[in-house]
């Protein structure tokens, strides 16, 4: 079927002339894959219109004329290649595989389609190019390698979920992650850990995937109902193929390192800043010269990373298998921070007869991440703490044995003071005790399989059976120190929880494929499917633990004197029914029909169920007789539109009622939310329009997309004088459109001899516009407001630092207003601190008082515009690879910097040198004060005054391998090794931007409302690596 | 062969379909595990029960930037917000700069937790007192029960305003004619309700307190005698004689005080009320336990308590107050209920670090006496001698016999002075300050904030034990906007129909 479809592609480009003193070539088009014949491959003569396509067997013939001299062999998934004719008759040509174009048929729900007959907007993406490198989850490297999907890893902790966005932010309060689905069963994406970040998807070894299809519009995902409205990214994993066994081993390994660390104060500028804010506000100075330390170098190491997979694939025609094992360890830059895999997987297939087939998918993981606590403004957090840290103090204190050798009062309640007369701000404890001793340590088992069994029931009919299951074991242990940091108030800290999550998922569907009348090709499928997912976990945790010696690998009984124990439960289920229609007529008029009925438990009577379709239709205008271009080998336009839906929102969400809670005066139950029955989904409206083209040598494809979601489920804010639970109602309330542009064009470059390059370049522009809600969403960075985009940032508007004074000043309406800097009293006994009005005319006129800044709007966190850019180079048996991404469009709150220029005692970013320090001096940093953070900076909204622009260009990879030649390993290994390539990698290596902090993703916040705001976020990771990869 | 093994397959497949069928159906029709339908919520007198402390556990343990932290309103935060404001305690780091140096915003995490977290405790009694007459027809509670727990949300509604009016709201002892706060009176557990609730206006200071003497009133009513650790009748007098010292009502004071003397005692030792909170004197507290209570960033013991103890030691005692020569160097307030180490006094008032579990007095017989004491000086004429009496029963205990006792004559045009300061020794580390700040400016007796020890100045116990010089700020004077809190951005963003009104000058 396959072979009949592309040959039938390319009769277009047969045009046959025959010419005088012409000559007859013969030859025949194999590859590796297709070693019995390529067919359909065009074979054109160099500069001409003169050409072939290759038969069944991948066999030509062609008159080539007198002045013809080259050849051009050129198929879809195949890498062009040129050859000389010089006097030759016949000529044979094997076609290497082009690795973007491969997958010509496309994974989609509940099925698979050919690329040439999908109307609806599907990306995919081959794992070759991201299975070596070293990174703690598949999806951050599939980042820049799609258009319209956005991945960003908001910080270098491992175990970090990178944040997915499918073209835009679609919900405003309900998730706006896509579903994953893998081999057909959508897994468990909520972090089950306590004490860490524990992605979830990286409980799974990048290494045993072979695709990923990414469903963007409407119609390609609508399949998926009620779970569409994020898009989906479906993975399918590696599984044999008839044939001899092929054993594979890949390994890699290098080191993490931080991409950038702070440029903090040494000591003895600490102790100038220090002195001067005490007495620039009247006090006596608390700093003294003691040794010049950068506690960064506690926090941030060199981490060791390794990975190994081995595989074997194989299979006779009724059975095929794939067996995996994986192994990986992952050091991050940030220090006890690690993350390590194990994982197995068994994939078979076995045809029981020409008519039933069975198959069995099984991986088993098991995933350790050491964590640490880098809370953004906690008090061990170690980011936090290592740049607040007093720089003219000393780590260790060898004599301090209590403490191990650092440096901590005696107490135990702060770090020593050295020469200083007071300690770190907020008492901080010493980092490199807390990370030497502190235990922050989640495991995860996680198995995802599922079983299915086929029957073919009548000539193109199929009935299909699927049992999937996904079941996490998480487990946490955390255990503080009760001599210092986070577990001295307690006296120590044991707490252990376990949270599993078991999910099932039944699928019946049943496909009839048919062609009738020649030219029209029919591919139906319905089906039902469940599911039902369980979450549920408990806790014991001990406090007051009677000897250090029992805190270290579990709860031991019997060492502690209070017990706390904690639980929790909840469930959720869906039944579905569905169908989808596609049809084509000569494979030139395609169109495609979806239907869902989904029901979720979450919804309360008749509101549970809802109904959901998808429609499309393509054009290949090549195809028409009337298209006649010699450059444009293949043209679709394509056209679809979908309602579906979103129903990743609480769990529950439309119950309300009591919840259990405890108080000192005994358990009871609170008020927790208020019910509303009328809640029913939320929907996306999903236009897209889009074209595929092949000019020459280049792949193009091209979407415009609108989404316009309705009838948001938001958790709509009421007044909190009101009361109720969370200050917030679900309700149907509040829309918003995403729209924008797409482009993705591939091509090869130069293929000359040894030497080929390959580009791949891919863009997005999106807008986002909230377009109703009940009132604006305000947290302490960001707004959302209708006619914005979602959560822009929102504060005080900078004015600058007086040159007269050093006072800061802002912007109060229209007026500048500026914070008086004055220690003391007025005459009249009021103080001199305060706002005050700014007089350009008479600057340093401190007498009238204002009132204080008034907020604004300060920049979209959205990116406008993000892409990549791969390109791909081969000569001889030397290939490289260099990855580019970009991004921007988008504002960024430096939070880190403006924590960084502190008042208090504290360390501080070394641009603090560059205070406001006499009269007529221009800055951008206002006289020092003891204390006055809050009115100085303004702290508890972003000011424009940290405000940065994100924009970007990463160099995301470059990797270099040679291929060992085969030649060399047969007579160094006698055909024990079939191949073998060694290849070099650094990740990461550099970024352009003009955003001041470390890393333009830095993100703190994971959820919509609050983005683009960068608070102690750990830096990005930069990772050297070498590899191996061996067939066998 | 394999025909018929096609067929087998083809009918289990089909049947198992039609058994998962009927059984898969069963996967929508959930209902949460935890969280008791609204319907259900009042129907059995245990769950009532359940309910009311529900009360008390928000009390207790409320929002501090969206997560039950820090013990807001009033498992601490209220004594730390009320110390902070005032001059006696000192903030020695970071956490409590903002209201040390009075830099808050409508935005900042403190007013916003403190507005949030009592409005979230008053609609829960609000709730409950909208089902108690229900559950009184329908037989769930007896009558006695239904007044009982009537009694308790009335009491608790009114504690809860009243701090809400010290900081959002000007003095009722200025103009009782100035901006309220939101008075709420109805519970509200449906979206239809959210309209009616957003109609409530700021009213007016005078309304508010006129409705928080309605509720006590009622509420000592309805309310049993009963120990601290829940609402009883003996709290709501107590509470009724601090709203009417507000109020300047002095003989209303005086009355309130007379309903107590036979029921509870001053101890003698002053540290009796804070071991264990059983004592004559422990009117009402919030209990916190080791399972429930703010946290090592909110906990007294924890925010208060002395390092070299165990605790994190945020906040010492000011040494403002430490070397006010009205404060008897051998007083046992000084000597049995502080602490000390190189760096500063703390108060040893809450003294378990590791748990957490003192309980938070929120009203002490005490008190009653001090505002009788207070109220009588201002009666003056023969009132005079029983506000000295009633101050040296306070003062005295804490005295060795050494030190004589205040006389009439002696103290003279002082005796105001002399009890509001007493007020302050005796209260300190309690969050009293504020309060007292807030009536007395109100009235003229004082300009706002006093002069406090500079943030962050106090770098050591000389500061305390010798003439050191304390370096001085963070006054506000009464005429100051700042003197009020702002109205959290979020209230008067999110009300549609009816936004109130924002305090000057945010």
């Amino acid at each position: 079927m396959k072979k009949v479809l592309l040959g039938f592609a390319f009769t277009l480009l047969t045009v046959m002339s025959v010419m005088a003193q012409s000559k007859t070539v013969t030859g025949r088009v194999t590859s590796d894959e297709e070693p019995e014949g390529v067919p359909g491959a065009s074979v054109v003569v160099k500069n001409s219109t003169v050409g072939a396509i290759t038969d069944l067997d991948g066999s030509y013939s062609l008159v080539v004329p007198a002045d013809g001299n080259t050849l051009v062999f050129s198929f879809v998934g195949y890498i062009t290649k040129e050859m000389p004719i010089g006097s030759k008759t016949v000529i044979d040509v094997v076609l290497a595989t082009d690795i973007k174009q491969l997958n010509e048929v496309v994974v989609i729900g509940y099925g698979t389609q050919e690329r040439r007959e999908i109307t609806g907007s599907v990306t995919s993406i081959d794992s070759k190019s991201i299975e070596n490198l070293v990174s703690p989850s598949f999806e951050s490297q599939l980042a820049g390698r799609a258009p319209g999907v956005s991945i960003t890893t908001p910080s270098g902790i491992l175990g970090a979920a990178p944040i997915i966005r499918i073209r835009g932010v679609n919900s405003l309060t309900a998730g706006a992650g896509p579903l994953i689905v893998i081999d057909g069963v959508p897994v468990v994406s909520s972090d089950r850990s306590d004490v860490n970040d524990s992605n979830p998807l990286a409980n799974i070894n990048p290494a045993d995937i072979a695709s990923f299809e990414v469903l963007k519009d409407g119609s390609a995902s609508a399949i998926y109902g009620s779970r569409a409205a994020n898009g989906v990214i479906l993975i399918t994993t590696k599984r044999g193929s008839t044939g001899k066994a092929k054993v594979s081993y890949n390994t890699s390994m290098g080191i993490n390192e931080a991409v950038e660390t702070f440029k903090l104060l040494t000591g003895d500028e600490f102790v100038t800043i220090a002195n001067e804010k005490l007495a620039n506000a009247g006090q006596d100075p608390a700093a003294f010269p003691g040794v010049n330390t950068d506690w960064q170098d506690l926090v941030f190491r060199k981490g060791f990373v390794q990975q190994h997979n081995l595989s074997i694939g194989g299979g006779s025609e009724a059975t095929k298998y794939f067996f995996s094992l994986g192994f990986t360890d992952q050091e991050s830059a940030v220090r006890p921070n690690e993350l390590s895999r194990y994982s197995f997987r068994a994939n078979v297939d076995h045809s029981i007869s020409k008519a039933v087939r069975l198959g069995l998918s099984m991986s088993y993981s098991y995933t350790e991440i050491f964590g640490l606590n880098n809370g953004s403004n906690s008090l061990s957090g170690a980011i936090y703490n290592a740049t607040r840290a007093l720089p003219n103090v000393p780590i260790y204190d060898e004599a301090n044995t209590a403490f191990d050798g650092f440096n901590v009062t005696a107490n135990g309640a702060t770090t020593g003071f050295g020469n200083n007369l007071a300690g770190p701000d907020n008492n901080i404890p010493n980092i490199g005790f807390v990370i030497e001793n502190n235990i922050y340590r989640s495991r995860t088992h996680r198995i995802i399989g599922n079983a299915y069994g086929e029957v073919d029931i009548a000539t193109g009919l199929t009935a299909r059976s699927q049992i999937g299951v996904d079941l996490t074991l998480a487990d946490d242990f955390q255990s503080l120190d009760a001599r210092h940091g986070d577990g001295r108030s307690s006296n120590g800290i044991v707490y252990m929880a376990t949270n599993p999550a078991f999910l099932w998922n039944w699928q019946n569907t049943l496909n009839y494929q048919t062609v009738f009348a020649e030219d029209h090709s029919l591919n139906v499928t319905a089906g039902l499917e469940y599911q039902f997912a369980k979450y549920y976990g408990f806790s014991g945790e001990a406090s007051d633990i009677s000897d250090d010696y029992f805190r270290r690998n579990n709860l031991i009984t019997g060492s502690y004197n209070n017990q706390f124990s904690s639980g929790s439960y909840s469930e959720r289920g869906f039944d579905s029914y569905f169908g989808r229609f596609n049809y084509s007529f000569k494979g030139k008029y395609l169109a495609s029909f979806t239907l869902r009925n989904d029901g979720i438990s979450d919804l309360v009577g008749d509101n549970k169920r809802g109904t959901f379709y998808g429609g499309s239709v393509g054009w290949r205008v090549s195809d028409e007789a009337f298209f006649n271009s010699e450059l444009i080998s293949d043209f679709k336009l394509r056209a679809s539109y979908a309602e579906v839906g979103n129903t990743d929102i609480d769990s529950f969400a439309a119950f309300g009622g009591y919840a259990p809670v405890l108080g000192g005066a005994g358990a009871g139950i609170g008020y927790n939310r208020i019910a509303n029955s009328g809640l029913q989904w939320e929907t996306s409206k999903k236009l897209n329009v889009g074209l595929d083209m092949t000019i020459g040598k280049v792949t193009i494809a091209a979407d415009y997309f609108s989404n316009d979601v309705d009838g948001l489920i938001l958790a709509a804010p009421t007044p909190p004088s009101l009361g109720v639970p969370d200050n917030s109602i679900n309700q149907n309330i509040g829309a918003m459109t995403n729209s924008g542009f797409e482009l993705r064009v591939a091509s090869n470059i130069i293929s000359r001899g040894k030497f080929t390059w390959d580009t791949d370049f891919n863009i997005t522009f999106i807008k986002n516009e909230v377009t109703n809600l009940i009132s604006p969403i305000t947290s302490p960075y960001n707004r959302t407001q209708v006619g914005n985009s979602i959560g822009e940032l929102y504060g005080a508007k900078w004015a600058g630092v007086n040159p007269a004074n050093g006072n800061p000043m802002y912007y109060s309406g229209d007026d500048i207003i500026q914070y008086n800097l004055q220690p003391g009293l007025l005459p009249d006994g009021k103080p001199r601190l305060g706002y005050k009005v700014y007089d350009p005319s008479n600057p340093g006129d401190v007498s009238v008082s204002a009132s204080g800044p008034t907020q604004d709007f300060l920049g979209r966190t959205l990116p406008k515009w993000q892409g990549g850019w791969s390109n791909s180079f081969t000569y001889g048996n030397f290939d490289a690879e260099i990855f580019t991404r970009f991004s921007g469009g988008n504002y960024i709150m430096n939070e880190s910097l403006r924590g960084l220029l502190g008042q208090g005692f504290s360390n501080n970013q070394a641009s603090i040198l560059n205070r406001w320090t006499e009269s007529g001096q221009v800055t951008d940093i206002p006289k020092l004060y003891s204390g006055e953070d809050q009115n100085m900076w303004q702290n508890s909204v972003s000011n424009s005054r940290f405000v940065e622009k994100g924009d970007f260009v990463k160099i995301q990879n470059i990797v270099v391998g040679y291929t060992v030649p085969a030649a060399a390993l047969q007579s160094a290994f006698g055909g024990a090794i079939s191949n073998a390539r060694i290849f070099a990698q650094v990740q990461s290596p550099f970024t352009f931007t003009k955003y001041s902090g470390l890393d333009p993703e830095a993100n703190s916040y994971s959820n919509q409302r609050q983005f683009g705001v960068d608070w102690n976020v750990a830096p990005i990771v930069r990772t050297y690596t070498l590899g191996l990869s061996v067939g066998f | 062969m394999k025909k018929f093994a096609i067929k087998n397959i083809k009918i289990a497949l089909i049947g198992a379909a039609l058994v998962g069928f009927t059984s898969s159906c069963e996967v929508t029709d959930l209902v949460p595990a935890d969280l008791i339908p609204d319907s259900e919520a009042f129907t059995t007198a245990p769950r009532i029960e359940s309910a009311v402390l529900g009360v008390y556990e928000s009390a207790q343990r409320g929002f501090y930037n969206d997560v039950v932290q820090r013990g807001y309103p009033f498992g601490s935060a209220n004594v730390e917000q009320g110390d902070l404001r005032g001059e006696d305690m000192y903030n020695d780091q970071a956490f409590y700069e903002i209201t040390y140096n009075n830099s808050y915003s409508p935005n900042s995490a403190n007013n916003r937790g403190m507005w949030i977290s009592l409005y979230r405790m008053i609609n829960r009694l609000n709730i409950i007192l909208g089902n108690l007459d229900v559950a009184l027809t329908n037989g769930v509670l007896t009558t006695d029960e239904a007044n009982g727990y009537k009694g308790e949300m009335l009491f608790l509604r009114a504690l809860a305003h009243h701090e809400l009016l010290i900081h959002f709201a000007r003095p009722y002892s200025d103009d009782p004619s100035s901006m309220g706060v939101p008075y709420r009176t109805f519970g509200i557990d449906d979206v239809a309700k959210v309209p009616e609730g957003e109609a409530v206006s700021r009213g007016t200071v005078g309304e508010d307190y006129a409705q928080l003497i309605l509720d006590l009133d009622a509420a000592e009513g309805f309310l049993p005698e009963g120990d601290a650790g829940r609402a009883n009748k003996g709290a709501a007098i107590a509470l009724k004689s601090r709203i009417k010292l507000h109020m300047e009502d002095w003989a209303g004071v005086l009355a309130e005080y007379t309903k107590l003397t036979t029921k509870y005692a001053v101890t003698d030792n002053p540290v009796t009320p804070f071991r264990g909170g059983t004592s004559t004197d422990n009117i009402f507290s919030f209990i916190n336990s080791a399972t429930s209570n703010p946290g090592t960033n909110g906990a007294l013991p924890a925010m208060y308590g002395n390092p070299d103890l165990g605790a994190r030691g945020l906040v010492k005692i000011s040494p403002i107050i430490w070397r006010a020569d009205f404060w008897d160097a051998e007083d046992t307030r000084r000597t049995q209920l502080t602490t000390r180490s190189a760096l500063g006094i703390f108060t040893d008032k809450y003294t378990d670090a590791t748990t957490f579990s003192d309980p938070n007095p929120i009203l002490r017989y005490v008190e009653v006496v001090l505002n009788a004491a207070e109220a009588n000086a201002r009666l003056g004429g023969a009132k005079t001698a029983v506000a000295v009496t009633l101050l040296n029963s306070v003062r005295s205990r804490a005295l060795p016999a050494s030190v004589p006792a205040y006389t009439v004559a002696g103290l003279g045009a002082n005796l105001l002075t002399s009890i509001l300061n007493e007020r302050r020794i005796e209260f300190l580390a309690e969050g009293r300050r504020w309060a007292d700040i807030h009536r007395l400016s109100g009235e003229g007796l004082m300009d706002g904030i006093p002069l406090k020890a500079s943030s962050r100045s106090i770098t050591s116990i000389d500061f305390y034990t010798t003439s050191k010089v304390i370096l001085t700020a963070h006054s506000l004077p009464y005429s100051s906007d700042l003197f009020v809190w702002p109205i959290p951005l979020s209230e008067l963003q999110s009300n549609i129909t009816a936004p109130i009104a924002q305090n000057p000058g945010y």
